[in-house]
């Protein structure tokens, strides 16, 4: 895949009312040798453990599959040879779809019991260039559809689970059929004439919450909306420590602007490298100081984005990330960050070097990590739990 | 009268020592002190890295007087005498 370009794949779900654990499950992989994307949504038979169960070995077994380049209805076979059987129903089932998105633009959409994908350019349906179904000598009423699509820069392609498409079903009488997928199709276009740029991350959830409110009552079905988003990258830039040798305080600061949407500045020290050499000044509102929440409070450069604190506010962060909690519940200043992050495709830190002598004062009552050693962290935890692209830089 | 104006250093050594402690200050300020003390949380002063000044935490008065080892009672006790002096 062309490198200036990224794909962004997030998913949104909602769990019927009633039930412990979702009947769908989601499962997401890059390959990095072969700029491969992936992604697996399958909704299992029923609802609750037991459908999460199916659901869950469905994706598995089926990337799994994907990724091993095992032709779809052979993959197709296997998952459902091996499927346990439900007692009650006598048959072991889940459904799929499939998503594989590899260098030179094509995507392959490989389906089984699920609704219909979309692909969106802008607001244009665009149909696929290959569309076939096939059938199984074991299962011969389990027909496989296999797909492909021509997915160009700016093309959304969206999955759901039927919690979607029949979201409504006898509960509104304008509605005999549920929402539809023609009627997921709309709203989707709605919300993209209304923000052209509007992340797989948030149109996924826009989906989602619109299927689950559309009838009161709670969620009547496992509910997944599964969006690929095939873009140029939002790229936000983190800044912390000051760099090894004073000389390059100047070039370092010039990166606080340059080919980034977002900056934020993590340090004290850094953020005064920033204000000296671009005569910037942080403001931190009397607001902000007091609902900061356990760590120290959030500047703001005009022009340039947040200035916090370093080392406690990232190992904050790094945790939340290691851990995907959501960012609602965290101190302003890690919150600020993890929205940002999450919000944007490429993460670049550039890293200063020079190690702060009064972190070493040993009246400081808790163990601080060392800058280089949370940043290795957050990358391989942004990049193996949010599928980010990230790089980072020393000075 | 201009305000007394007090920024407080929120640099992670500083923080960790008790300016997490100093962020509480408008709260503890007598009622009839509120609208003479300005109050400003800095990203970092840059004060600790100087010999003589004390250790962290660090507050400064007016843009010149430093304050090191500073708690809340010093700070309170400090603006006392500032309000004070400008009667």
């Amino acid at each position: 895949m062309d490198k200036s370009l990224f794909i962004e794949m997030e998913a949104a779900q909602f769990t019927k009312t009633g039930q412990a654990a979702c009947g769908d499950n989601v499962r997401f992989l890059t390959v990095e040798r072969e700029n491969r994307h992936l992604a697996a949504l399958s909704d299992g038979l029923g609802s609750g453990l037991k459908a999460h169960i199916l659901a869950t070995m469905t994706t598995s077994m089926a990337i799994k599959f994907l990724e091993s380049n095992i032709p779809t209805l052979e993959a197709a076979e296997i998952i459902m040879d091996s499927l346990p059987v439900c007692e009650v129903r006598k048959i072991g089932y889940a459904t799929f779809s499939l998503f594989d998105f590899r260098l030179g633009g094509h995507a392959k959409i490989t389906e089984m019991g699920n609704p219909g994908y979309i692909h969106l350019r802008g607001t244009t349906e665009i149909a696929p260039l290959k569309d076939e179904m096939v059938v199984s000598a074991h299962w011969p009423d389990r027909e496989v559809r296999e797909c492909e699509a021509d997915f160009r820069p700016g093309d959304r392609i969206i999955i759901c689970s039927d919690g979607v498409t029949q979201a409504g079903l006898g509960q509104r009488r304008d509605m005999k059929f549920g929402w539809r997928r023609s009627g997921v199709m709309e709203f989707a276009k709605r919300r993209i004439e209304a923000d052209n740029e509007i992340s797989a991350r948030d149109l996924s959830m826009a989906i989602a919450r619109e299927a689950r409110y559309i009838a009161p009552g709670g969620c009547k079905d496992d509910i997944s909306c599964v969006v690929a988003y095939l873009r140029h990258p939002r790229v936000m830039r983190i800044l912390t420590g000051p760099p090894y040798y004073r000389e390059n305080d100047a070039e370092y600061a010039r990166q606080a602007f340059l080919g980034a949407e977002h900056t934020v500045i993590c340090g004290g020290t850094s953020t005064n490298i920033i204000e000296r050499e671009l005569g910037v000044k942080v403001k931190v509102n009397l607001a902000d100081i007091r609902k900061s929440g356990g760590l120290p409070p959030v500047g703001y450069i005009e022009g340039i984005g947040i200035a916090t604190e370093g080392i406690l506010t990232l190992s904050r962060v790094l945790s939340a990330i290691e851990e995907m909690r959501s960012p609602d519940n965290e101190p302003q200043a890690a919150r600020m960050i993890l929205e940002r992050m999450m919000s944007h495709d490429r993460i670049e830190f550039v890293i200063g070097t020079k190690v702060n002598e009064s972190h070493q004062d040993p009246g400081i009552p808790q163990e601080l990590e060392l800058r280089r050693s949370v940043i290795r962290r957050m990358q391989q935890a942004l990049e193996r739990n949010y599928r980010k692209d990230v790089v980072v830089y020393y000075y | 009268m201009e305000k007394i104006k007090v920024e407080i250093c929120c640099g992670t050594a500083c923080y960790l020592l008790g300016a997490a402690k100093l962020m509480n200050l408008e709260e503890h300020l007598h009622e009839s002190l509120k609208d003479k003390v300005d109050i400003q949380a800095r990203p970092c002063l840059g004060l600790c890295e100087r010999d003589n000044l004390g250790g962290a935490p660090f507050v400064m008065f007016n843009g010149t007087e430093i304050m090191g080892n500073a708690s809340l009672e010093k700070v309170l006790d400090r603006l006392n005498l500032l309000i004070e002096g400008d009667k």
